[in-house]
């Protein structure tokens, strides 16, 4: 293994070692940036078909049903219907957000913006790569199966996870998937921490890091901890399912001994509850790097940020029961877990107060990244503020498992970790292709996926508070719901305008991919190391290993005189 | 486009309001949702204030020379830990404490049988429906008296409902959104809730965890009567069960012995 | 220190750390059902044989000891035994999991089946996801017998991080012996 030692690597000739098996941290990313664009793809549609269902039970999927549902006319069946619900949630999280934040911006991020010419472990990032590919194609062939995938919730709790309730291979691969998925995410998860503490440029004190580094780092770090949580979880669970064993088998069907399964939902959110900050944390990251050099002028704050973050880190560990309240654990745990959850609003009140003053008095350029970026400002704001009602243990007697939550975890991991990766692709696409997309699509593509995407998560807040629960086929067996069906079809109708304007992004990105402008070295005029190198940049990034002199966010500095109103972090700081 | 329709004749704010409050004390639930909400809606236009106004005032076009901080001077870092001080002073202890008087007093301070006028029942859930059982006559669960009833549940108003809660088969939640009260049935546990319905009528029991397919008819009835109509029901029923309960049939004897 | 070794280090580390959580959490599922469980072992269960458990904690010391010693001679620059200690500590590692094979004949023997109920589960559940990271642990020991074959100091690294995954799977073994057998 060439562990390393940060030395110039002869580049692959061939196109086997060139973009298969590469070891190259840039076209492992954009392997990542492929596989998540895919699983995006998949996810949405059926996010679609989901949303059809809840608008117009009953009726065919128009277009692709027939395809899709031969059997039943295009009409999507309930058995159907929970598969659906519980992929695009396995889908969203694990194979489309993780691999374009993690994957693809981690391992293109964090050599280039730490002055690297590759990750520590290059062959363990090739194979971190094939493992979650491996991992992808168990899950979807789960989908062939004659009982078809998995239909227990994203959650997948037993004892319905169990044979009791899913007596389908679908669940047995499901299991195996995530089991192989978090295999990957470990190795990824080695390799990022060991790159940011051993290869950072000489003279990059942590400090000297671009938020983005932060906040992938620490990603990398709530990764390697926990990660492995939910891995016991499904072995457990893949033994209860395979091997007869009763772990989190109870009551009238353990016919033998009492197993408990509750406890699987204590170790699912052990990981659950970091695992949604190893989603958000790097779109933190990124928004702050960007809200930064669009508004000219350095971070508000920077060091409180990446505080703050590490203080969220620390706390998201310790909040999980929140999940659980209606389990009825004893009065003082879920005391605890309420006043800890309620705590975490101080650090995130203080990113937001520092977001804010990054751009107060800045001289703001509306490029698609920054819209992207102000749009995660936006929705995080809502997506935080609603999760008040669901931290505390009186008003989630009511909203728990109701279209509230659905609402409120939609906004906070799915729409600001979609626009941030939005906005990281938008940013970084120059870099990684050497071509610059087209921002009149950009912009098209931002206001048609921000304002429906208001609609449907504030849809879902809005039938979620009129007790309209959730993972149901159809909501109106309830008389009481009925009254829900306009706001309803109004979700699944921004749903769809959401989904057909991705269009636009996918043409653009294919469009620019090969035909467009070519981008200079430094299109965004910003400072980190990233920058200072040709886009793309050749295989071993940089020819001396750059020295480093400043921060990140040295934009705006009134004491510049050389035309230029920011500073490459290789350049001493200008002092008046 | 029905919607479009609906959105004309009903405001949508209407229409996601929460079903009637028939409880005593679901009102705790409802001040202290719209307490947050205020609250949340307070600090959301704070960042709305600051996320459009920064972003119209400072535009490249209205200001071409940004300011050069870092914000680390004593006045910014002043700013910012009173903002996360005050977001944690205003909301957050005040939920928390209200939320955890509610629990403690109210919501998990279960009647006692013993000590008051609390009808019991005892509820299972399985795939897919609902099973409630009264103890009858003898006023022992768990015995051949008992009246069981399918998706039924049939309570008295202004009276203490204690409810004792398991499971069959997986996990389910018994969810009843007009008393704003929800509670998870877990195989091998006995979970409880009790409530205090104060207005007849019939409402709508749903479970809301996922439990399998056929999950969304998970649906049963409660109907609230008044006290006098309720005890007229029982006396029924404990007649009819006495006629018909077949102690050979499994499916009518899961009751188990009450424990406080 | 070199780069490369602190980066082995660093990995060996945070390898160490998921391994531990992965560990950490099934015994927090074993404190869970052993406090909630009213008997430990439950009635239906006749006496777990200690035998195979007994040597095996045995076979697994001894490997860790030997381990060492290949290690430390290695640094003193004896390299022909270290080579010598490396092969026995394979060859203990391999007769570990032979010893555990036949504590899981004995536990059949002797009626405990894998779907007796949960105690049986945590027996046959715990120990085979250790034995399977001892597969991987054994992967390992046959690479730190080839990086020893080498004979260069500049690897010897890689030979203590190899140690101390083997350390870290004897610790967890020494856990399981006494929290699930013993106790």
């Amino acid at each position: 293994m060439s562990g390393g030692f940060n030395e110039i690597h002869e580049a692959p000739t061939t196109f086997w070692s060139k973009y298969i098996v590469s070891y190259d941290h840039k076209v492992i990313a954009k392997q990542f940036l492929w596989y998540a664009i895919f699983f995006l793809g998949v996810g949405g549609m059926m996010a679609l078909m989901i949303r059809w269902t809840l608008a117009y039970p009953g009726q065919p999927f128009p277009i692709i049903g027939k395809l899709l549902l031969p059997s039943t006319g295009g009409v999507i069946p309930p058995d159907t219907y929970a598969m659906l619900f519980t992929l695009h949630g396995t889908i969203m999280i694990f194979y489309a957000i993780t691999p374009l934040l993690i994957g693809a911006f981690g391992n293109y991020c964090i050599p280039l913006m730490i002055g690297a010419r590759d990750m520590a472990f290059p062959l363990l990032n090739m194979l971190s790569f094939w493992f979650a590919a491996l991992s992808g194609l168990i899950l979807l062939a789960s989908l062939f199966l004659p009982l078809g995938g998995a239909a227990g919730g994203w959650t997948s709790y037993p004892t319905l996870s169990t044979l009791i309730g899913s007596p389908g291979d679908g669940q047995t691969l499901w299991c195996l998937a995530i089991f192989v998925l978090g295999i990957s995410s470990t190795m990824g998860a080695v390799n990022y921490i060991t790159t940011v503490i051993t290869l950072r440029a000489p003279g990059m004190g942590y400090f000297d890091m671009p938020l983005t580094v932060w906040g992938l780092w620490l990603t990398a770090i709530l990764n390697a901890i926990f990660v492995p949580v939910l891995g016991a979880g499904v072995m457990l669970l893949l033994m209860d399912r395979m091997f007869g064993t009763t772990f989190f088998l109870a009551g009238a069907s353990a016919t033998a001994g009492s197993g408990d399964p509750v406890l699987f939902q204590h170790v699912f959110w052990i990981f659950g509850h970091p695992e949604v900050y190893i989603l958000i944390l790097p779109a933190w990251g990124i928004v702050s790097d960007l809200l930064s050099f669009f508004s000219r002028k350095p971070a508000f704050g920077a060091k409180a940020t990446a505080m703050s973050m590490t203080a969220v880190t620390i706390l998201s560990t310790l909040v999980y029961g929140h999940h659980m309240f209606t389990t009825q654990m004893s009065p003082l745990l879920t005391q605890s877990f309420m006043t800890l959850t309620m705590t975490i609003s101080i650090p995130s009140a203080i990113f937001f107060a520092n977001w804010l003053g990054t751009i107060w008095k800045g001289s703001i350029r509306f490029d698609s990244p920054m819209l992207f970026s102000l749009g995660v400002v936006f929705v995080f704001g809502l997506g935080g503020l609603t999760g008040l009602h669901l931290g505390t243990v009186t008003t989630d007697l009511y909203l728990h498992d109701t279209y509230f939550v659905v609402g409120h975890f939609h906004y906070t991991m799915a729409a600001s970790v979609l626009l941030g990766g939005y906005a990281g692709i938008y940013f970084w696409f120059p870099k990684m292709f050497g071509r610059m997309m087209n921002e009149m699509m950009a912009k098209i593509h931002f206001w048609g996926t921000m304002i429906p995407l208001n609609g449907i998560f504030f849809g879902m807040l809005m039938v979620g508070y009129g007790g309209m629960h959730r993972r149901i086929y159809n909501p109106f067996v309830y008389d009481s719901l009925k009254r829900l069906i306009p706001i309803n079809e109004m979700i699944t109708i921004s749903a769809i305008l959401m989904g057909l304007f991705q269009i636009v992004f996918v043409v653009n990105f294919l469009y620019s991919l090969w035909k467009g402008k070519k981008a200079p070295s430094n299109p965004w005029n910003v400072g980190t190391l990233e920058w200072t190198i040709p886009s793309p940049p050749v295989h071993h990034n940089y020819d001396e290993i750059p020295v480093v002199k400043c921060g990140p966010h040295e934009l705006g500095n009134p004491n510049l005189k050389n035309g230029r109103d920011f500073q490459y972090q290789t350049e001493e700081l200008v002092k008046g | 486009m029905n919607f479009l329709n609906y959105g004309l004749s009903t405001s949508w704010f209407e229409l996601s309001k929460p079903p009637l409050d028939i409880s005593t004390n679901g009102h705790l639930i409802d001040s202290l949702w719209e307490y947050t909400t205020v609250l949340a809606i307070f600090y959301f236009v704070l960042v709305c204030i600051g996320l459009f106004g920064f972003s119209y005032l400072y535009s490249h076009k209205r200001n071409k020379t940004p300011y050069y901080t870092y914000g680390n001077k004593k006045s910014h870092l002043m700013v910012t830990a009173l903002i996360g001080a005050a977001v944690f002073l205003s909301v957050d202890l005040n939920i928390a404490r209200v939320a955890n008087n509610d629990m403690l007093n109210v919501f998990w301070n279960y009647p006692d049988p013993k000590k008051e006028e609390v009808l019991r029942v005892q509820v299972m859930g399985q795939q897919w429906m609902w099973s409630f059982r009264y103890a009858g006559p003898d006023d022992q669960f768990g015995t051949a008296d008992d009246i069981v009833s399918i998706n039924d549940l049939r309570v008295p108003a202004k009276t203490k409902v204690l409810f004792h809660l398991t499971s069959k088969d997986v996990i389910h939640s018994f969810f009843v959104p007009n008393v704003r009260l929800k509670v998870d049935t877990i195989p091998g546990r006995i979970t409880r809730v009790w409530w205090d319905a104060n207005v007849p009528g019939t409402y709508d029991i749903a479970c809301a965890e996922m439990c399998g397919t056929h999950h969304y008819l998970m649906k049963a009835q409660l109907t609230v009567y008044e006290k006098d109509d309720f005890n007229q029901w029982l006396a029924t029923s404990a007649h009819i069960a006495k006629t018909t309960n077949d102690p050979a049939d499994k499916n009518l004897q899961w009751g188990w012995k009450w424990e406080n | 220190m070199r780069r490369a070794e602190l980066q082995g280090n660093l990995a060996m580390t945070v390898t160490l750390v998921s391994g531990a959580m992965l560990f950490i959490t099934l015994f927090m599922g074993y404190a869970v059902y052993r406090t909630n469980a009213p008997f430990w072992p439950p009635l239906n269960i006749d006496k777990v044989p200690l035998t195979w458990p007994w040597i095996s904690s045995m076979i697994i010391a001894l490997s860790s000891w030997t381990c060492y010693q290949a290690r430390s001679l290695a640094q003193k620059g004896e390299w022909k035994s270290a080579q010598l200690f490396s092969l026995f500590t394979i060859f203990c590692g391999l007769s570990f999991v032979g010893t555990q094979t036949l504590l899981w004949r004995d536990l059949k023997m002797s009626g405990i089946m894998v779907d007796s109920g949960v105690f049986a589960s945590i027996l046959y559940g715990f120990t085979w996801i250790h034995a399977l990271h001892m597969v991987l642990g054994l992967g390992g020991l046959v690479f730190l017998h080839l990086t020893l074959l080498k004979v260069d100091s500049k690897n010897l690294y890689k030979v203590m991080n190899v140690e101390r995954f083997w350390h870290f799977l004897g610790i967890v073994w020494a856990f399981m012996f006494a929290g699930l057998f013993l106790f």
